[in-house]
């Protein structure tokens, strides 16, 4: 056993393909971690990770980590249409890159059906990692969504919450092995739950936020307290349906009152061990997802 | 060990054998007139097999244990008053801690995710190397770290800050002058990083850590404790039972209380039981922002 010198340790990152969130992510999601992405469905976890599939593939110099991808997804179906869409879009913004070949050769999609599905999958890719068909070794894995793997057959007897914390356990014990082994970044996706009832009778503060609002509800994340120890870094994304103001009402074809909704998202630094608490307005477009400068 | 093996003329051994003196560990707490008086030998004879004794159970660890069977508590006492504290740079913190951290004790930090562990972990990794002018211990430390947070930009950054107030906290003249050798490079050069993945790992690490401590001297360790808050009628108790907080000396337990983070004193065999109020920030832990709320005692 040799103790590393941590002056020789410095954490790759792997750009979001957006500046602005890259500043706000202190230059991006880090390797060799679990970053989770907690947030209600529509808020743009599957955007911002099919993005960040493609970002990977930028070279080094560019903030990318030169590699392929590992996208695992427990909801149904997988979005290869939008995939599509940003690919090409990606592809024509980065032309010397992909002159000779699609982004999506270096993406490989794997749909689960059950934790135990991928407890045993993790201690069979081993070899996948590093020599994918591609000629890019993979360096990112993202698990979209972990809660869907879960909240079907669970009870809520002690016996069934054991035994889903133990798989908890299990899967990011195995994912944090590889991260290490392999200097892998890992996004986790996973949903929310409405909070009900006061203050504290339910809900244990974590992290920076008091509590977790989207959509003008409280909520916080899926699958507990376990799973939060089993994550390096937490980032909620929020979304708040806005009124633009009585004076842009719009008269529609019928003769009534429209009003404009202006969807404004956040995404919020939960808890991380390298960023300070702090929030980033964000949108999600026909190109990808680009944060909002609000200097 | 065995007297048996010691480097003596072998009637010299028969005397110590027969008189009773069959391990080093007798040997190292007689005085040289009582060992004479035992052995009928003279005194000088006696100083001289002292002298071989203490010589070898120095070869076999590598470090001078003087294998006894126990201190006098006054002995104990004495050394507690010296005995070295790790600031956590938040003074309120350390009041209720009775000055830090303290080496020569297992402590136990727990906490909910996003409280502070990590922090704190890395705070202490990096006050520990304090030079002593400073208030510090000029020490080392290892770090073990089963979660992969331990992220070296944190580190360069609590590290910069630390030596930033440094002056303010213990003024001296030629901070200057010193400040170029220290840099937060060697601030990091001076934390030994272990990454453990499993329990095995973990054991494997310490047998190991045994051996690596007494070549280094003046290390200090840093386990991050991940304890995991379980949750039972709104109660939380750390994880992993009762049976592992028997293991550790102190436990602080880290908590929110509205938006304010606490510690709080939960288990010591010498301090009371307080809470205190940090922060994290941007330098690492400090003090909280309503730093005039005093510390309240249990």
């Amino acid at each position: 056993m040799k103790p590393e010198n941590p002056l020789h340790l410095t954490t790759q990152k792997c750009t979001t393909g957006c500046p602005i969130l890259d500043r706000f992510l202190a230059g991006g999601i880090p390797c060799n971690s679990i970053t989770e992405l907690v947030a209600e469905s529509g808020c743009g976890k599957t955007q911002l990770c099919l993005q960040l599939v493609l970002s990977a593939q930028l070279p080094i110099s560019q903030g990318g980590l030169a590699a392929s991808s590992l996208y695992f997804y427990s909801e149904f179906p997988f979005p290869f249409r939008r995939l599509q869409q940003l690919s090409s879009s990606f592809s024509s913004s980065h032309p010397d890159l992909f002159s000779t070949h699609d982004p999506c050769d270096h993406i490989f999609v794997r749909g689960l059906q059950s934790a135990d599905e991928l407890l045993g999958l993790l201690d069979r890719i081993d070899t996948f990692l590093t020599n994918p068909p591609s000629r890019l070794p993979v360096k990112l894995i993202v698990i979209d969504s972990v809660a869907a793997l879960f909240r079907s057959e669970f009870e809520n007897t002690p016996g069934d919450l054991k035994r889903r914390s133990s798989l908890f356990f299990g899967i990011a014990g195995k994912l944090k092995l590889r991260a290490k082994r392999f200097g892998l970044a890992i996004v986790i996706t996973n949903q929310v739950v409405d909070l009900i009832g006061s203050d504290t009778a339910n809900g244990v503060r974590v992290g920076n936020l008091s509590c977790l609002y989207s959509s003008g509800r409280r909520v916080c994340s899926a699958l507990g307290l376990s799973w939060a120890n089993c994550i390096n870094s937490r980032l909620f994304l929020s979304r708040v349906d806005e009124i633009a103001g009585k004076e842009t009402a719009v008269k529609d074809d019928e003769g009534g009152n429209s009003v404009l909704v202006c969807t404004r998202r956040r995404m919020h630094v939960v808890f991380a061990p390298h960023l300070p608490e702090s929030s980033c307005e964000f949108v999600i477009v026909r190109e990808g997802v680009f944060g909002l400068d609000e200097r | 060990m065995e007297v048996s093996s010691l480097p003596l003329s072998p009637s010299q051994r028969g005397k110590l054998i027969a008189a009773g003196y069959t391990t080093l560990s007798s040997l190292s707490s007689v005085s040289a007139p009582d060992l004479a008086r035992d052995l009928n030998i003279s005194e000088h004879e006696a100083i001289e097999i002292l002298k071989v004794s203490s010589q070898s159970s120095k070869k076999i660890d590598g470090c001078h244990a003087i294998v006894t069977g126990a201190q006098t508590a006054w002995d104990m006492l004495y050394e507690e008053e010296f005995m070295t504290r790790i600031t956590t740079s938040c003074a309120d913190l350390d009041n209720i801690l009775g000055g830090g951290i303290s080496c020569k004790e297992v402590t136990e930090i727990g906490g909910v995710p996003g409280i502070g562990k990590t922090q704190l972990g890395i705070q202490l990794a990096v006050n520990v190397q304090i030079p002593i002018d400073y208030g510090g211990l000029g020490g080392k430390a290892v770090y073990i770290d089963t979660e992969g947070s331990f992220m070296v930009e944190r580190v360069f950054q609590v590290a910069e800050a630390c030596i930033e107030d440094m002056p303010y906290n213990y003024p001296q003249k030629d901070f200057q002058a010193r400040k170029n050798k220290m840099q937060p490079e060697n601030f990091l050069a001076n934390i030994f990083y272990f990454r453990v993945c499993s329990y095995t790992e973990q054991i494997a690490l310490i047998n190991y850590l045994d051996k690596f401590v007494a070549e280094n001297k003046d290390v200090v360790l840093l386990n991050q404790v991940t304890t995991k808050f379980n949750e039972g009628s709104y109660q939380l108790t750390l994880a992993l039972g009762d049976s592992w907080s028997h293991a550790c000396t102190n436990r602080i337990i880290l908590y929110w209380n509205g938006n304010e983070r606490y510690a709080y004193i939960d288990k010591s065999p010498s301090l009371q039981s307080a809470s205190a109020a940090y922060s994290v920030t941007g330098k690492g832990i400090r003090d909280a922002a309503s730093h005039c709320k005093r510390v309240r005692i249990m």
